[in-house]
């Protein structure tokens, strides 16, 4: 970097409120050509919040922003667009059943208005697909595309649109190891031909594997900014948690990437001998009638956790809900502490102590209207414990909750809160509640900790670990490799509907498991 | 005359009514507003195509009157649904009562209670020069009035306008998902309503069809169950106007069949056979609805600020 040039970016006393809360408290930030910037922090640190102000999506109460040393003002993504400033958010905004080049050029005046000319649009993307190496047919639909490729998509929108400076919003999160090789690679190769990357995440590891420097954010702040040369991970953690407490306590298991050698030794493995729970020869379909679940074998011990990686779209929602037993199997047996579940209603299951935590927690895991008490309530209904006289004893039922409340260290106003007004981390606590409530033998967590801030993600653990004690089997479906790696005491790789592959806790790679996830691997089981 | 030209020569013009409806069906719906009112605007149509052209003395100002009085229906339903967010199918539902009424209301008011029913002219035919002389062809396709060619070329823009252009591209995407066409600057807003107020209109131009086609006479119930048939019709064809066109023809082809054995006297009582297209669509979607594809965001309001969206 020459003296004379200013910096890509420039951000200087930022603020942003929402009503009382002050989520960025006047932060700068400066990102310098060529440059991949780690924005690093936990979940409400504000660096999303810091990054959507730069995007237009919020508008921030003081503060300026500067673009190679020039101020401009951004008032939406359009403007920001057009000052050359690009972001891939967490969750992908595109067509589903349009095709990648269409999905490009959306909203571009490519052609005319009254014209649909895409081949030269098709060309560029090409174009720019081989230069980044980020390769992807310009033809196919997206939503038969997997996540990492739609990941490309979305960077390519931005490409497309000129940006020179690239956000990356947490974009490692439902990626293989192989593709987030490809990824960093695809940022690198941007960089050199100028551009400047700004890469939002929590995980230490893949911040120093390939930022040039990074800037720290905590409660709203700007910690510092350090040069990778200059930082390590020790180090980096200790910033992120504020240098008092021990990282290793306060930073999720996921942060600091595949678990060190020496933490595996300090999981206390709480496995018996009997088995908790057996599934053979599942197959299960799908709503559209396709076999998702392919002739599926499954052991888990009382007091085991299995986790369960791979890709979405591989099955997962199909086997967790067969076991769960809401989802008939078109063939194959299940059975529960002994006990044959297959054809018997979903109350059986329920009241066998099998206890279902969903992936999307607002559309299968609650009512979003009803009150706290209410979603508690939800298969217990039969329960002698809160019925009285036929009915339910709402007196019982509310004091359930409020214990809940309590114990789960739920924040809300009380028991009569709807429980769609509750933040996501702390829906999921409800919904533990709830599964807990049952004393279950068997617990199937899908995508547990998605989108869920450091304190309750360490809850759920806890929670998890604590089940485990008691005996119960526990199945951890997961597509954050990071995190099955880190809690289960087996990992087994899902690949269209079987299992590609078996690692018991301690001798797991992640690259091994990320090849067996999309079907390279040759461990067969 | 053969006994298939007749019957085809009979079929096209008994089409235009589901294909016009149909394809305003369509237009609103690709951009994710679902309109239920089509029984609704297709009477209220009727109606005041009727009597604008009887106090008038012309169809077209009549087709006209029909098209505005809907697409006023229409912009009701684009404010409320896009500005108020509220519900498409209880507004829709609202909307139909309404034009049902005021159908009813108009008519009395204007024509009152008479034993003699006022009479419009029917349409003329305007043969194509040349293309009517095809043998066969000419006859069935080109010797109609001018609104069988309006209905045929509108659902040919509609498709052109949807597939062959940019900005049908961009109109498409709001169906699909309005969050990531909000987030590259298409104007979800302004594309549900104006596809919405045109799209009403043609729903109200086909119910001004019916009086102005076969008898000149306006009865309260004339348009007997279409608008609703023609819901069925936009999903049947994958809310796709070219497959609109087809699934037209398909319940055009049932109301003849149904007419004609009326007429031949094949010894069924005539309100079973009357129920003949209603009874076939039934079955019909029975077996559609398992490919029939529908826009991802069809009947759901846009609001920009709220997580639960995408």
């Amino acid at each position: 970097m020459t003296e004379q040039q200013p910096p890509r970016l420039e951000m200087r006393g930022v603020v942003k409120t929402f009503g009382p809360v002050v989520a960025l408290d006047s932060v700068d930030l400066e990102v310098g050509r060529n440059e991949v910037h780690g924005l690093l922090g936990g979940n409400g640190a504000g660096k999303t919040t810091l990054m959507n102000v730069l995007y237009g999506l919020y508008r921030p109460n003081a503060g300026e922003v500067l673009l190679d040393g020039a101020p401009v003002s951004i008032g939406s993504p359009r403007d920001a667009i057009d000052a050359g400033v690009g972001m891939v958010h967490q969750t992908f905004l595109q067509v589903d059943n349009y095709t990648v080049t269409e999905n490009i050029v959306l909203g571009t005046d490519v052609s005319g208005p009254l014209r649909l000319d895409l081949g030269e649009a098709r060309e560029r993307i090409r174009e720019l697909s081989t230069r980044f190496g980020l390769t992807v047919d310009p033809d196919a639909v997206v939503e038969e595309l997997p996540v990492g490729v739609r990941q490309r998509v979305e960077i390519l929108k931005a490409l497309y649109r000129g940006a020179r400076l690239l956000i990356l919003d947490e974009p490692t999160t439902n990626l293989t190891p192989q593709e987030v090789d490809d990824l960093f690679g695809s940022m690198r190769a941007m960089v050199d031909d100028g551009m400047s990357v700004v890469l939002i995440t929590h995980k230490i590891r893949e911040t120093l594997s390939v930022c040039d420097r990074m800037t720290v954010m905590r409660d709203g702040r700007r910690v510092e900014t350090i040069e990778r040369a200059d930082t390590d991970a020790d180090h980096l953690a200790q910033v992120m948690v504020g240098g008092s407490a021990d990282p290793g306590d306060l930073i999720d298991a996921t942060a600091l990437g595949a678990v060190d050698a020496e933490e595996v030794e300090t999981v206390v493995s709480s496995v018996r001998e009997e088995i908790g729970v057996t599934a053979q020869g599942l197959v299960v379909v799908n709503d559209q009638g396709h076999e998702l679940i392919r002739g599926f074998d499954l052991d888990i011990r009382e007091g085991e956790i299995v986790g369960i990686a791979g890709v979405a779209g591989n099955g997962q929602v199909e086997l967790a809900e067969a076991l769960a037993g809401v989802r008939p199997v078109r063939s194959g047996s299940v059975q529960v502490g002994g006990r044959s579940m297959c054809g018997l209603p979903t109350a059986a299951w329920l009241d066998h102590g099998v206890a279902y935590v969903p992936e999307d927690r607002h559309r299968d895991g609650i009512l979003p209207t009803a009150s706290i008490t209410e979603n508690l309530v939800l298969g217990s209904q039969r329960s002698p414990r809160i019925r009285k006289h036929g009915l339910i004893d709402w007196g019982a039922a509310k004091q359930r909750a409020v214990d809940a409340i309590e114990q789960f260290s739920v924040r809300a106003n009380g028991p009569g809160t709807p429980a769609g007004d509750l933040s996501g981390g702390n829906i999921q606590r409800v919904i533990l509640a709830r599964a807990f409530a049952h004393q279950p033998r068997m617990l199937i967590l899908h995508n547990p900790t998605r989108g869920l801030d450091l304190g309750s993600t360490r809850f759920v653990y806890e929670q998890v670990r604590a089940a485990t004690a008691a005996g119960c089997a526990v199945l951890l479906i997961s597509e954050d490799l990071d995190e099955v790696i880190a809690l289960s005491d087996r990992v087994i790789a899902l690949y269209q509907g079987s299992q590609a592959g078996e690692w018991p806790h301690g001798s797991v790679d992640a690259y091994e498991v990320g090849r067996s996830m999309t079907g390279l691997g040759e461990a067969r089981v | 005359m053969g006994e298939i030209t007749e019957f085809l020569t009979l079929m096209i013009p008994a089409m235009v009514p589901f294909l016009l409806a149909a394809q305003g069906t369509v237009l609103s719906g690709r951009a994710g507003v679902f309109n239920v009112s089509q029984e609704g605007l297709m009477v209220l149509g009727a109606a005041v195509g009727f009597l604008v052209s009887f106090k008038v003395g012309s169809n077209t100002v009549g087709l006209g009157a029909a098209f505005a009085i809907a697409a006023l229906f229409g912009l009701v339903l684009a404010y409320m649904t896009t500005q108020l967010r509220l519900d498409q199918f209880v507004v829709g539902l609202a909307l139909y009562f309404a034009a049902l009424g005021a159908a009813g209301l108009l008519y009395r008011e204007v024509i009152g209670v008479t034993m003699e029913p006022p009479l419009i002219p029917t349409l003329d035919d305007y043969p194509i020069p040349l293309l009517s002389k095809i043998p066969f062809l000419g006859e069935v396709l080109f010797d109609h009035d001018l609104v069988v060619y309006a209905a045929f070329l509108i659902s040919a823009v509609i498709y052109w306008f949807m597939y062959k252009t940019r900005s049908g591209l961009a109109f498409r995407s709001i169906g699909e998902n309005p969050k990531a066409a909000d987030s590259l600057g298409i104007n979800v807003t302004w594309a549900r309503t104006w596809s919405t107020v045109v799209g009403s209109g043609l729903v109200g131009v086909a119910g001004a069809y019916l009086p102005m086609v076969y008898t000149g006479l306006y009865t309260e119930g004339m348009v007997a169950g279409r608008g609703w048939l023609v819901i069925a019709l936009a999903f049947l064809g994958g809310w796709r106007p070219h497959l609109v066109v087809a699934g037209a023809a398909f319940l055009a082809g049932m109301e003849v069949l149904a007419l004609r054995a009326q007429v031949a006297g094949i010894g069924i009582p005539h309100q079973f056979v009357l129920m003949l297209p209603y009874v076939a669509t039934l079955l019909v979607m029975v077996f559609a609805f398992r490919w029939a594809r529908q826009p991802a965001f069809l009947g759901r309001n846009y609001d920009r600020e709220s997580r639960l969206v995408g």
